[in-house]
């Protein structure tokens, strides 16, 4: 372990417990406790994958959860981002994105055509000719820089959860500590959340070097640690902000679903990178990386090296390296005027030279591009950006550490609607206007110094705690800062470029340039066009350069420029945790487990689970013939379908037929008790939404069906129009609380007849009769209905009581050949009836006058939902209408589907079929259709065009369609 | 309506689970799924058990409250709450006009009410088919955290309160009680839903630890 410091205070690794794994083939040593970046660091491993696009060597550039050049497959798992990832004994890791490993990598070739490979190459290049793409996009697909798909994934089940808090607080360094702090000893329950494995935020490197700043960090740690109203979550990050303050938090396992009164957004910032030639070259890092691999991995980032930067950051890292004895050349400050006194005399004392107004014109790289060998250090003009190379100096280095500034981690606060404003003061983007019940402290509030960070958190909770009605003081927070915590324009022009703005798709400055002079000079098109921002980092390391990038283009202000839109989730979340554990609610009859034991293939209708059709154990059956032989079975003999999904409301009450007649189109004031009528529901456009059979029990009772789809719709639209209308009405769903099954063929009252006290008789109960009585001995509600059958009896009992009642009509129907059957059956055996089904045969278009239903209107009636518009239809022709029609005997050919398009003459749409079957009943072909109104009349010819194009001849054809059985 | 022909709308989902089943008020239920002391354990770790065979009563209309307290039932004074007539049946206020009654087993309220024929205009019978659970254990704030998007450690369900929320995707009514000296969630939804919220709960129950109970753990059938 080469790199390996003695042991350090806050050091995150366990000593105790070394931990061996393998990286591309070679074994590594490590510590529990250790990242895999850290572990390979410590290992003097410093190539940790290949870039997206070029294929060059990359290490460690933020150590922060973004170093997207450096993802890991281990077995099942790929794209493990190795500078977060705790290592485990017998990984075997190998860089994703390589052919032949991350060191002879066969396709590091492309670095050298990147001349050939600028930005909007694959737009321009790939596009024509059309019948190549697949060819292309199959190539660049593969090249794509990830991990590949393992497809054989298993499924880890990972929870959602829901948690809820007074104060939620992202971001657990000075500032989230001490307003968590101030929070909870007010009362105030708090979820406190952060991304590192341990709470402290930058406090856990940079100025961990710092005996005070330690101190400070171990008393919030403590304070917090034993606070009871406070939780923290670790390893886990804020994924979005969605309204009412929801946030999810991520973590490994799974996703808490956090509804917050309040949310403090302490979230801090991200480095960001100066722009060099070469300033990717693995043992080139941010200083914050450098900090990070120091104190918490005791990891020496490199052995001689540079500090470039352009702020203090820059001058504490280096006295952060010198302390471990990382001998560091130069401290390379692009500023003009460079830093303060003291912390500059603080650096030289340690011996190191600073160079003020210079820069790193370019790293140069050591053998085959695998590290740094020196640094080419040149005076620096800030206003034009330009090196003077003619009084360059070399320096020779093994490592560069960057500090140049820092970006906020603003994205929920964008998210939640904050309003940022550009401050010059400070070079970055603070909030100006925050949302009611959201909060910003610390540097994403655009306060770097550290006792006023912790003034700032406290400073936020209590403005969260007035928020919520406590009456606190808010104390104003103030900052003196020396100079500015980020440079205006850390770019360094050269002239062959590779000076990287964004490492995750290897875009160069001259690739901005180039795609404003194209015209894509807004940074939302810059973004598409150039693809910055829109790798797995999302732009963390380079969104901000692209905008100072921009802005000086088009010599514009930064603030003029703006930001790209920040959008959920803010870090890649895996498809496992957003999916979560599924909740599917399916509803299942009381004879669910029957029809399973029976044959019966259950589908999802709805959300309720039918049987499609029934194929007995040890039968051999097609599905088709399974279907016929079911329809057959109750054409000739008796066949029973549970229809326990029904939709079913009772409606009681003085106004209740009076409340009918508002809601449906037909007449129910003069109906009599024991009789039942169609119920069509229309919406105020005069579309049809449902029908069903309306039952007067009594006076004052109806109970009424409704489509299986549509009973909790019909059910809300009562409730809703009981109020709007002032009705004295009781409505109740017996939707679930009821089972139904109807018992269909010539044969059904002979069955029915053996079970029911009920007189069933022809002359006793006439179709649309509705009696109650016994059924099995179980109270029933027995209907006579005609939707499939012109003989049939649907019965309905109370649901727990469902599977016994149908038990004994199979049995009482054994001696006649009872058949169960399914949806499939149903749907065949109603067209041959001529029955259409809303919303299938129907859309959300579709009026009566257009369904043949115009005899369910009365539009005398003073009101009914959809008579105005209704009204309206009535005096305007039709375009459409529904018909039923029949294939020609005999017909052989390629059948029409549903939807299939009704051709006219002159070759255009002038309808659609909404439902077809073959029934072997009748040895046809039958269906329904759309047609002009006059093809509607029978007889009338129109003509089909299926799938492949054939035309089929098709005749309109009165229903129901036995009448073809005499032709 | 015949004793012995009714089937708990959770029965199918049951068999799984190879239950100890017997006949409770007519219905086919599952007496247990294990020993006695796993069946503790599995209580005061997490567990669910069927209560749907309990006898219950709902009513509804303008005259309903008037109509149980003209028959001396002691009704919750408030929508969304609960209270328990000295025999232990639990009477639930679901709003200003609809209420559910439930019996323990030896009780026999919910049956009455049940068979008597109302003949006051404004008060209409709710035929009942509910899936009820009983939800016990130490986990259970864990469960619902992941089923229930309403915060239950903020006093949503003291005072003999409670909510109808959605449970797994299912609308469903929630009350905390003390059974047995226990502190148990009560859990009633459509009987159509059952199998699958058994099932939803009971997949989540198991994985933490946790497992099925028999009706008689809670009540000797």
């Amino acid at each position: 372990m080469s790199s390996r410091i003695a042991k350090k205070r806050g050091e995150w690794i366990n000593r105790d417990k070394p931990l061996t794994f393998e990286y591309e083939g070679q074994q590594v040593q490590g510590y529990e406790g250790d990242t895999i970046s850290s572990a390979l660091w410590a290992n003097g491993v410093k190539v940790l994958g290949r870039s997206f696009k070029y294929h060059r060597a990359r290490g460690i550039l933020s150590f922060a959860n973004h170093d997207v050049n450096a993802l890991m497959t281990d077995g099942e798992d790929t794209n493990i981002r190795a500078d977060v990832w705790p290592v485990s004994n017998g990984m075997k890791l190998e860089a994703v994105n390589t052919d032949g490993g991350v060191i002879k990598d066969k396709n590091k070739y492309i670095d050298y055509l990147s001349p050939f490979l600028p930005v909007g190459f694959y737009y321009k290049t790939f596009y024509k000719p059309k019948r190549m793409f697949p060819f292309w996009e199959d190539k660049i697909r593969k090249a794509a820089g990830l991990g590949k798909v393992n497809f054989n994934y298993p499924r880890h089940i990972k929870p959602k959860r829901y948690a809820h808090c007074d104060v939620l607080i992202i971001g657990a360094g000075a500032s989230g500590l001490s307003a968590a702090l101030e929070a909870a000893e007010q009362g105030f329950s708090v979820i406190l959340v952060d991304e590192n494995r341990q709470i402290g935020g930058s406090l856990t490197y940079d100025l961990a070097g710092d005996p005070a700043a330690t101190d400070t960090l171990s008393t919030l740690q403590a304070a917090v640690e034993s606070q009871a109203n406070i939780r923290v979550i670790i390893d886990a990050y804020a994924g979005g902000y969605y309204g009412d303050n929801l946030v999810p938090i991520v973590e490994k396992s799974g996703i808490t679903k956090v509804r917050a009164q309040t949310v403090i957004v302490a979230a801090g910032v991200f480095e960001q990178p100066p722009v060099f030639r070469y300033n990717d070259l693995p043992g080139v890092m941010l200083g914050s990386a450098a900090q990070r691999l120091v104190h918490r991995y005791a990891v020496k980032p490199f052995n001689k090296g540079v500090v470039v930067t352009a702020n203090d950051h820059g001058y504490r890292t280096a006295l952060d390296l010198a302390s471990v004895g990382v001998e560091v050349v130069a401290v390379i400050d692009m500023r003009r005027d460079g830093a303060a006194q003291d912390i500059t005399q603080k650096v030289k004392d340690k011996g190191i030279a600073v160079h003020k107004g210079s820069c790193i014109y370019e790293a140069v790289a050591a053998g085959d591009k695998l590290g740094v060998k020196e640094v080419v250090v040149c005076p620096y003009d800030e206003t034009t950006a330009e090196a003077d190379t003619s009084r360059s100096v070399r320096l020779a280095c093994d490592g560069v550490a960057m500090s140049a500034g820092w970006a906020p981690a603003a994205a929920l606060l964008y998210q939640a609607g904050t309003k940022m404003r550009y401050d010059d003061s400070i070079q970055q983007f603070v909030p100006a206007q925050l949302p009611e019940s959201v909060f910003a402290a610390g540097k994403v509030n655009g306060v770097f110094e550290l006792k006023a960070r912790m003034q700032d958190g406290r400073r936020a909770a209590a403005e969260a705690m007035n928020y919520m009605g406590k009456v606190v003081a808010v104390d104003s927070v103030k900052q003196s800062l020396s100079s500015s915590p980020s440079h205006p324009y850390p770019i360094v022009n050269h002239p062959k470029g590779k000076n990287f703005v964004d490492f995750d798709e290897d875009i160069q400055v001259k690739d901005f340039i180039n795609a404003a002079k194209e015209g894509f000079d807004n940074i939302e098109l810059m973004k598409r066009f150039t693809t910055v921002g829109m790798g797995p980092s999302q732009g963390k390391h380079s969104n901000m350069n692209a905008i100072r990038i921009l802005a000086r283009i088009r010599q514009l202000p930064v603030e003029k420029i703006g930001t790209t839109t920040a959008r959920p989730f803010f870090h890649p979340t895996p498809i496992g945790h957003l999916g979560g554990r599924g909740f599917h609610p399916h509803r299942y009859t009381a004879m669910h487990q029957w029809h399973v034991d029976n044959g019966g293939e259950m589908f999802e209708a709805g959300i309720w689970m039918r049987p499609g059709f029934y194929t007995p154990a040890g039968v051999k059956l097609s599905a088709a013939d399974a279907v016929q032989q079911e329809a057959l079975a109750v054409r000739e003999k008796v066949g029973m379908i549970d229809g326990s999904t029904l939709g079913k409301i009772e409606v009681f009450g003085p106004d209740a037929a009076a409340f009918l007649e508002r809601f449906y189109t037909g007449k129910f004031a003069g109906q009599k008790v024991g009789e039942s009528r169609i119920a069509m529901l229309l919406d105020e456009a005069g579309v049809m939404l449902d029908d069903g059979i309306a039952v007067r029990m009594a006076d004052d009772q109806f109970y009424v069906s409704t489509n299986s789809s549509n009973a909790a719709t019909v059910y809300r639209e009562m409730q809703r129009n009981v109020q709007l209308w002032k009705m004295q009405v009781t409505l109740v769903n017996l939707t679930g609380a009821m089972a139904a099954m109807t018992v269909a063929g010539p044969a059904s009252r002979s069955v029915v007849e053996q079970l029911t006290d009920i007189d069933v008789s022809a002359a006793a109960m006439p179709d649309g009769a509705f009696r109650t009585g016994k059924v099995a001995g179980v109270d029933a509600r027995l209907m006579r209905v005609s939707f499939v059958s012109d003989l049939a009896f649907e019965i309905h009992v109370p649901y727990k009581a469902g599977l016994h009642v149908w038990n004994a009509v199979m049995e009482a129907g054994k001696a006649f050949g009872i058949r169960p059957f399914g949806t499939d059956a149903q749907r065949l055996l109603r067209l041959e009836m001529g029955h259409h089904l809303i919303s299938h045969d129907t859309d959300g278009l579709t009026n009566p006058f257009e369904a043949h239903s115009d005899s369910l209107v009365a539009m005398d009636k003073p009101f009914f939902i959809g008579q105005r518009s209704l009204k309206i239809l009535a005096k305007k022709p039709l375009n459409k209408k529904l018909t039923t029609f029949v294939l020609d005997q005999g017909f052989n050919g390629e059948l029409p589907n549903e939807c299939n398009l009704v051709i006219d003459s002159a070759n255009n749409i002038s309808g659609r079929v909404t439902s077809i079957s073959y029934s072997r009943y009748l040895n046809r072909h039958i269906g329904f259709a759309f047609v002009p109104p006059e093809q509607t009349n029978d007889g009338a010819r129109f003509q089909i065009r299926t799938d492949s194009g054939a035309m089929v001849s098709a005749t309109a054809c009165n229903a129901p369609f036995f009448h073809l059985l005499e032709s | 309506m015949q004793d012995a022909v009714l089937m708990s709308p959770v029965a199918f989902a049951h068999a799984l689970k190879k239950p100890v089943s017997g006949d409770v008020n007519g219905m086919q239920t599952a007496l247990s799924f294990a020993d006695a002391d796993v069946e503790a354990t599995r209580s005061k770790t997490l567990s669910i058990c069927d209560v749907s065979n309990l006898n219950r009563f709902g009513v509804k209309g303008p005259q309903a409250a008037d109509w149980l307290k003209a028959a001396g039932i002691k009704l919750p004074e408030t929508t969304n709450s609960w209270t328990s007539q000295e025999n232990g049946s639990l009477v639930m206020r679901l709003g200003n006009t609809e209420f559910l009654l439930e019996d323990k087993p030896e009780n026999q309220l919910a049956k009455t009410l049940s068979d008597t024929a109302v003949e006051q205009s404004g008060v209409h019978k709710v035929l009942r088919n509910d899936a009820a659970f009983i939800v016990s254990g130490e986990l259970t704030p864990a469960l619902f955290s992941e089923v229930c998007a309403i915060d239950l450690d903020n006093g949503s369900l003291e005072d003999n309160r409670l909510v109808m929320t959605v449970i797994a995707g299912v609308s469903a009514t929630l009350l905390k009680q003390t059974l047995n000296g226990q502190s148990v969630y009560r859990i009633w939804c459509d009987g159509t839903f059952g199998p699958y919220l058994w099932k939803a709960l009971l997949g989540i129950i198991e994985e933490q630890g946790g497992g099925p109970v028999g009706f008689n753990f809670y009540y000797n059938a």
